[in-house]
Formats: structure tokens, sequence, C-alpha cells
């Protein structure tokens, strides 16, 4: 084959060519799926696209929709709850996933029974899962409501997603739930890298529980937690199953994200130029979090 | 500490328990306060409306398994090659083919779902297993190059070294000597392909019609506008999770290998 | 290191892929091979949700005889309700032929262009066993491009046992007596009315529960000039009927995002009235379903200082320009409205007819008393104000209503709140 081929000029251009054969099928492949559809958004945004006339009318308007994203009062409202629902799931899942993982690489944990059910809110379709707590929020007939009340916790129902706050928060602990489980994991498998003789040194030495956490462990885990924060982050700006199913946005607007936000424009409203813009506006801030995803990593070299 | 496990296994498990009891509940104990547990509302009628042909859920399962699984398959024949050249050979833009690839899965599928509709309509792949398979590509493809790149980098450098010694070429250094040695992490990476496919919706409801029916639709089948049986919902979710959670369970040390050294090492 | 396979890992990927796509370009060729007849293409929604013969079981028979005495295939594609309608946009957004005939609720002035007029070519004896107005909702700009298939407006749902144990021996007919009913059934854990005001959009959300008791109390939604008529007295005292319902409603209201919610609590026996659409008998009435058997009743919607009033459903069937065969289609759809399948609609599936002769057939009465009730209710006004900006519209409307209703705004704030924002959307109105 290609080594008969290429048989004295081996060792200088076969690398390359091969390299650019293993790499040409996927870089089309993602070109021709996402390239074009990419671009077509970004097109897409600088139009006023309607259905109006009966076909997907596209006239220009250059900036248009992004200087309305602005100024508009949804968008900033978007914006908030986005900020708050990011910052507070990417805060709870590295908690609990980090916390999680400690438990079960502690000798007591170590049962591979206890990783199947960690593996149990990831493998869920997201569909069911949404109407699962749908009805298990539900404030006349739900379980948890059911529950609370028998251990004596609440007198009467609560409406857990009545209000715009208390919503969105219960949301977080649905999505926290769910997502929690992938980064443990994450987190439990760089757990298990650290070298044993560090710690039995640092015992040796006098260290207490406390001290080995905070000079081995966390130090050790540094990179494994800036991915999963990078990571997290990424996906929850794309929640959206949760909300349809939950609260369609509601009470008041409370639990509308910007991905949501751009779904209802795009889709309830046929506005598909401002809904590019608002999914392109999401797309950009993903990205520039990428790149911080990247830098991150630059320090770790070969080994 | 043992209280801080019997908390983890509770709090995981709750909702799971919940979804179970109710796939074996009518829906007039469902909608009692507090839902009615006595036995007389146990019953079966659930799984069997769910298991019957209206609901169409073996159809779900077998299109699901055979997309879930070509794409997967697809996505590490590409996707193992490529992430082995970035990581291992000369390529020009290494960071910024990283990059590219990595921002291609941050896509909110409504961006890309009219042109990709558009697409697959005239080439007449409307409502077809392969368009899927092709079109979950987009965000599995990244993922492996991600897992799989992260892997090959953190090999031994001498490897190729000692294969060119004895004559091997590229092509056959990575096939013989490469590949075989990366099994955690091409599987951790097929799990996670695997799972995504199969749990997306979106797009599944967009592109397919009546034969192409994935599991995930399948089962929002179940909710109605005027009406939604709840327990019919959690029985076709109880059944179409058995697949998954048997993978998992079989690879289940594999995948935390894997994932060890596909993601962290950069 | 030597492989464990005699096939490198590799090459069984590639045969199993290529064996794969080769197999998967089966269905395509039978597809091809079932073009001979002609086919028509349906989209409607999955039942229980109303949906067409053979799709939904009633008229099955009858189904595949006019199939074969029309030489055509008719194949559906189904899908659930709240889907429909992305469905719908994504597909007419592409400029794709995939459907002939298309079922709308409410969404015919939003996608008119894409839709044919047929109306005038429907005989003359079914359109006169139709009521007029059924028409109102599938016209936009003068063009006609749909039939309502089946009577589908809010009446009253009441349990007559937690009324009578109150001290009511009937409905409450006024806004009045509405009131003082839900009050007195409010106790124990139980209350008078219930209502899902979770969702502000579209013909079942929050706002347009309010135009119910706009109509009630003589407003209306917009002017001649299309500008908003409803940020006055008529408006408010609508709006403040609703809050006034409050303290009687089931908390939950203000959460519940989906008919389906309120329903549940009212066949749990645990709300005493509802405003619901006809179709609420069915699971009303199964034993596995519901704690309520035989204690439901349907009655006029509570008269406001105008009267009664409501909304309709409109759930319609249209034609696609894009359709090949419209002519067909059209035999397809006085199919579906043909006298005996609209009985069997009704009596099978719980979805009332649209035909008045059918609505008063003894049969079909004595299968679903709340007919009765619907067919009398549909002689009083029902404009549900249908636009091609309704989602837009009725999200801004309802996201205030919403607001009043948990105590966070007043009927004066939020009426004038959704003015302006309602004027700014029909400014862009071309």
């Amino acid at each position: 084959m290609l080594a008969a081929a290429h048989a004295g000029r081996r060792s200088i251009l076969q690398p390359q060519r091969a390299a650019q054969l293993f790499l040409l099928p996927s870089i089309v492949v993602l070109l021709l799926l996402l390239a074009i559809p990419v671009l077509y958004s970004i097109w897409l945004s600088l139009t006023d696209a309607n259905l109006s006339a009966g076909r997907l009318d596209t006239p220009f308007v250059g900036l248009e929709n992004y200087s309305n994203l602005l100024q508009d009062k949804a968008v900033h409202n978007a914006l908030l709850n986005t900020l708050y629902f990011t910052v507070v799931e990417v805060g709870g899942v590295l908690l609990l996933g980090l916390s999680t993982a400690l438990l079960l690489n502690h000798p007591l944990g170590r049962w591979s029974g206890f990783r199947v059910l960690l593996l149990l809110p990831w493998a869920i379709a997201p569909v069911a899962n949404a109407v699962l707590w749908k009805w298990i929020y539900h404030a006349n007939y739900g379980v948890l409501n059911a529950i609370l009340k028998s251990l004596g916790v609440i007198d009467s129902n609560v409406t857990w997603l009545g209000e715009p706050f208390r919503a969105l928060n219960m949301l977080l602990i649905v999505d926290i739930w769910k997502s929690t489980p992938f980064i443990a994991i994450l987190l439990l498998a760089a757990l298990q890298n650290i070298p044993r003789s560090l710690y039995r040194a640092a015992r040796m030495d006098g260290a207490s529980a406390w001290q080995s956490f905070r000079y081995i462990t966390l130090p050790s885990l540094k990179i494994p937690l800036a991915i999963a924060a990078i990571l997290q982050t990424i996906w929850s700006l794309r929640t959206f199953d949760l909300i349809f199913v939950l609260t369609k946005g509601g009470p008041a607007d409370g639990t509308v994200v910007m991905n949501f936000l751009a779904y209802r424009v795009t889709f309830n409203f046929l506005k598909f130029g401002y809904g590019a813009s608002i999914a392109n506006l999401i797309f950009l801030t993903s990205l520039l979090l990428a790149i911080a995803y990247m830098r991150l990593l630059k320090p770790v070299g070969r080994r | 500490m043992v209280l801080a496990l019997a908390l983890f296994v509770l709090l995981t498990m709750a909702p799971f328990v919940w979804l179970l009891l109710s796939s074996f509940l009518e829906q007039k104990a469902l909608i009692s306060t507090p839902p009615d547990l006595s036995l007389a509302s146990f019953t079966l009628a659930n799984y069997r409306e769910v298991i019957s042909s209206a609901a169409q859920l073996a159809k779900g399962i077998r299109n699901s398994l055979i997309i879930s699984g070509f794409t997967t398959c697809l996505a590490l024949l590409l996707g193992a090659p490529a992430a082995y050249a970035l990581a291992r050979l000369n390529v020009k833009n290494k960071d910024l083919l990283l990059l590219l690839i990595l921002a291609a899965q941050m896509f909110p599928a409504i961006v890309i779902v009219i042109p990709l509709f558009i697409a697959a309509s005239k080439l007449g792949l409307i409502d077809t297993r392969t368009n899927l398979i092709l079109v979950y590509l987009s965000f599995n493809l990244p993922v492996v190059i991600w897992v799989l790149r992260g892997f090959f980098y953190s090999l031994p450098s001498g490897l190729e070294r000692a294969a060119r010694i004895d004559g091997a070429t590229t092509i056959q250094t990575f096939r013989w000597i490469i590949l075989p040695i990366s099994l955690p992490p091409l599987f951790a990476a097929a799990s996670f392909a695997f799972i995504e496919a199969w749990n997306e919706f979106f797009l599944a409801l967009i592109m397919t019609r009546q034969n192409a029916q994935t599991v995930p639709l399948v089962i929002s089948s179940f909710a109605g506008q005027y009406q939604t049986i709840f327990g019919q919902m959690m029985a076709a979710a109880a059944i179409s999770i058995a697949p998954i959670m048997l993978l998992t369970f079989l690879l289940r040390t594999t995948i935390l290998r894997g994932f060890a050294d596909g993601l962290l090492k950069g | 290191m030597k492989p464990l396979l005699p096939l490198s890992r590799r090459e069984l990927l590639k045969t199993a892929a290529a064996s794969s796509l080769a197999g998967l370009a089966w269905p395509v060729s039978s597809q091809q091979a079932m073009a001979q007849s002609k086919t028509l293409s349906v989209f409607a929604p999955r039942p229980p949700d109303p949906a067409p013969p053979g799709a939904a079981k009633f008229s099955e028979a009858a189904f595949a005889e006019w199939q074969k005495a029309n030489d055509s295939s008719v194949s559906y594609d189904l899908v659930p309700w709240p889907e429909l309608h992305d469905k719908m946009a994504t597909t007419f957004a592409s400029g794709e032929h995939v459907w002939d005939v298309v079922y709308m609720s409410g969404w015919v002035p939003e996608f008119a262009k894409f839709l044919t007029p047929f109306s005038a070519k429907l005989s003359k004896e079914l359109v006169d066993d139709l009521p007029k107005s059924s028409f109102a909702t599938v016209t936009w700009g003068g063009e006609t491009s749909g039939v309502v298939f089946t009577l589908s407006l809010l009446t009253l749902f009441h349990n007559t046992e937690l009324l009578q144990k109150a001290g009511f021996k009937e409905a409450p007919k006024t806004w009045d007596e509405l009131k003082a009913a839900a009050k007195e059934t409010t106790r124990d854990g139980q209350f008078g009315w219930v209502l899902n005001y979770g969702e502000p959009a579209g013909i079942g959300g929050t706002a347009s529960y309010w135009m119910c008791f706009l109509q009630q109390a003589g407003g209306k939604l917009y002017n001649d000039d299309a500008t908003p008529a409803f940020n006055n007295d008529a408006g408010r005292a609508a709006l403040q009927m609703m809050i006034d319902l409050m303290p009687y409603t089931d908390p939950g209201s203000i959460s519940y995002v989906g008919i389906n919610d309120a329903t549940n609590v009212m066949t749990a026996g645990k709300a005493a009235m509802m405003m619901n659409w006809p179709f609420m008998w069915k699971p009303a009435n199964d034993p596995a379903a519901s704690k309520i058997v035989g204690k439901l009743a349907g009655a006029l919607l509570p008269a406001g200082p105008a009267g009664t009033a409501s909304i309709d459903g409109t759930d319609a069937w249209t034609i696609t320009k894009t359709s090949k065969d419209p002519d067909l289609a059209i035999k397809l759809i006085e199919f579906y409205l043909d006298k005996e399948v609209q009985k069997r609609q009704a009596i099978d599936t719980g979805w009332l007819p649209i035909r008045l002769s059918i609505l008063s057939d003894p049969e079909v009465q004595s299968a679903l008393p709340n007919a009765a009730v619907v067919l009398e209710q549909a002689k009083h006004p029902y404009d549900s104000y249908v636009t091609p900006d309704y989602n837009e519209v009725t999200v801004a409307i309802g996201t205030e209503i919403n607001k009043a209703l948990a105590g966070k705004s007043n009927a004066k704030d939020a009426l004038a709140e959704a003015e302006s924002l309602v004027s700014a959307i029909v400014k862009k109105r071309s």
C-alpha cells in the first residue's frame, strides 16, 4: 500500500500524508454538517426572516436584530436568569460531584454497585425525566408535597413552581441531580489517579485529614475541576427540556433562560432572524468559554 | 460515612423509585392526595398498553439501537484516526482545529435544525435512520475526538519510534499498535456517544415522521395536550432505560478508566 | 502486540458500516414502490388528542373503504400535540412539500399563506350543516382555508356532589353565583375552582381564559383598526373576576402549564368547578383514571354583565398550497366530516361532532350528555381572536395576567402594561 508507494521517502512525507488521511474525513463531515448551518444561522440573524409571504422571506436588516437584542427587556431578563442558573448549577454540580467522588473513593464506598447507581440519573431520557419531576412537583397531588406533609415539614401544599425564583431553584435541583453523575465519575477517575504514597507520606508526617485534602487532593484536582466547570457551563447554557415541560418559561417569565428565549422567538413567534441572533449569542458565549478551557489546559505539557 | 453513603443512595434513587412505582399504578391512584399506594391500585395495565403495538415502543427501541449503534461506530471510525492525528502527528493549526471541533458541539439544536431539514429533505432522507445517524455525528464526533485525543496524547512517545524502526508505516502503527491498547477510552467515548444519541429529542422530532421514530419520541407521545397517562409514560421510560443500564453495567470499569485518561491529560 | 481478532477492529467497523448503509437503503426503496397509487399525507395529533379515523380508533372500516373507493392510500404523520406547531413551522419554513392535509388549532392566520382556500368547494349540504361562526377562526385576509371538525368550546364542568354538599342545587349562572359557589366549596383541602394559569400562550393558555371573561363583560380584544380595545372597564372587570376567584382557587393553578394538570385535580375530586373542553367528559368518567365517575356535569359558562361567552378550540383541517392533489384532499376532509364518521367520532373518542344534525342526534346526546350544553354555548359569542401573531400577543397578555393572579400586580396595571405591549406588536403587523 502506502508503504510500498513511498518506499524511498517514507520517513519524511508519510506521516503528513497519513495525518491528512486521518483527519480529512472527520473535518469534511463536521464541515458539511455544521459549517453550513452555522453560516446560515449567522446570515439569518442579519435578516428579518419571516413566513408571512408563504415562504421563508429573508429581507436584509444588517445588525438591527443585535441592537434590538441589547434593548429588549425580555433578553435582559433571560440573561439574568441564565447567569443565576448557570453559576448555581455549575457550583452545585461541582460541589456535589466532588463530594460524591470523595465518598465513592473512600474504602466504604468502593462497591461497584454505587457506581452503577450513580449512572441512573444520567441514563434516563430527558423527556421522561422532565415529566417525572413535573408530577413530583405538582402542587396538588405531587409526591414531594405528600412526603413533606407526612414528615411534618410543611402543613399545607407548597406550589413549588408558582413563584418565579422558587421555580428556578426547583429546576436547578432537577438539573443538578441529572448532571452530577457525569462530573462525579470524571472527578472519581481523577481521584483514583492520585498516588496512595502521597497520602501515606502525609500521614506519617502527622497531617490531618483536612490538611491532606487541602494540600494533596485539591491541587491534584485543579485541572479536572476546571475542565468539569467549563464543560458543565457549556451544557448549562443549553438547558431546554426541563423548562419546556415544567414551566414553559413561567411563572411570569421567571424561568426563561437564553436558550428557551431563542426557542420561543424562533418557533412560537416565527421570528427566525431574531431567534438566530439570540442563538448566536449563546454560541458566542460558549466559544469564549471554550477558549478559556484551552488556555487552562495549555500548561499541562507532555510527560 | 455510612450516613453519607445512605444519603447518596437515597438522593440518587428516590426519583427512580417513584418512576418505577408509578409505572405500576393506576392514574386514579396517582392523582389522589396522598398518592394511593394500597394494593388495589397496582396494575400491569400500563406496561400492557405500552408494550402493545399501538405504543410502538418496540419499533422505537429497535430504531434507537440501530441509530445509536451506527452513529457511535461511525464516530469512532472517523474520530479515532482524527484524534490520533491531532495528538501524535504533525498537523498545522492543531489548536485552531481542536477549538473548532469543541465549538461544534456547543450549538443549540434550534440553530442547525432548519438548514439540516432542508438538506435532508432534498436528499430524500427525511424519516430515515441514515439521516439521524449522520446528523448525530454533529455532536458525537467532537466528543469522541476530544476524549480519544487526550488519551493518545498521554501515551509514551517512544511507541511510534519503535514501530518505525521495525519498518511500520503510520497507518500500520495506528492500526496494530495504538488501537489495541486503547480499548478503555474507545469504549468510554463510545458509551458517551451512544447515550447522548439514545436520548436526543429535538432533532429526532423534526427529522422523522412515522418510520424512524426513536425512543424519546415514543416516550413523549404519552404526554398529550388534553390528557397524560403518567403511569404509561413511566412504564415506557422504565423499559427504555433497560438497554442503557445493561450497557453501562457491563462497561462500568472500562468507562471509569477511560474517562480518567481521556479528558484530563489535555 | 498481536490483535485479538483475525480482522482488525477497523476492518470490522468498516464492514459493519458498509453493510448497514446498504441495509438502511431498504426503507427508501420500499417507499418508492408504494408511490404507485395516489397518496395523501396527513399531519395530525396523536390520540387521545383530536385525531382522524384510522389514527384514532373509530370508523376504521369506513376509512379503508374510502381509500379503496378513491384509489388512494392515506399516510398519517402523528405527533404529540405540544410538538405540532414546531414541526409545522420548520417544515413550512423549509419550503418542502411534506403533507397534503394538516391539522390546525388557531394557527390558520399564522400560516395562511401556506394553505389553500377550499371551503368554497365544499358541498352545500355540508356547509349548511355547520355552524356559520365555526369558519371565523379559519378565515384570514378574506380567505377561508380550513374547516373545523369538532365543536370544542369551553364550558363549565362541575362536580354535582361537591356543589350539593355546599347547598347548591344547580351550577352557577352568573358571576356572583360563581363566586359564591366557589367560596362555599372551598374547605378541607378542596377548592372551588382550578385552572391552568401557568402557560400564557395560545388557545387554552392564560390569556385565552381571560378572553372568555372579557366577552362575558361585553368587551373585545381589538378595535376595527386592530388596535387593542381591552384596556377598559370590561377588560378590567374580566381580570378582576379572575382575581376575585383566586382565594377559592387551587393555589397550584398559577403553576399548572397544561390543562391536564388542572383536570387531574378535578377528577381527583379536589376541585368543584373548572372551565374545560368537551373532551373532559371521557377521562372524567373513566374508572381507572377518575374518582368522580358519574358526578360530573356540564353547564354554560356563568354570565357576566353581557351574558355568557366562550372561546373556540378551533381544531380544523386545512390543505397545503403544495399539495399535488387538492381535490382528493378535499374529498378526504369531506369524508372526515361525513355524518356517520362524525357520529362515531363523538361516541367512540369523546370529541364532539361539528355537524349540527349529529350534535342533536339522540344517540350522541345520550352518550355525551354535555353535547347539548356545548350546542347551547355555541349560540353565544365565542371569539378566540386568532391572528398571525397570536402567540406573541397571548404571551404578552398572559404573562401580565399571571402576575396579577399571583398578586404581583393589579387589574389596572396589568392591563395597561399588556395594552402597551400589544400595541407594539400590532404596529409590526403588516
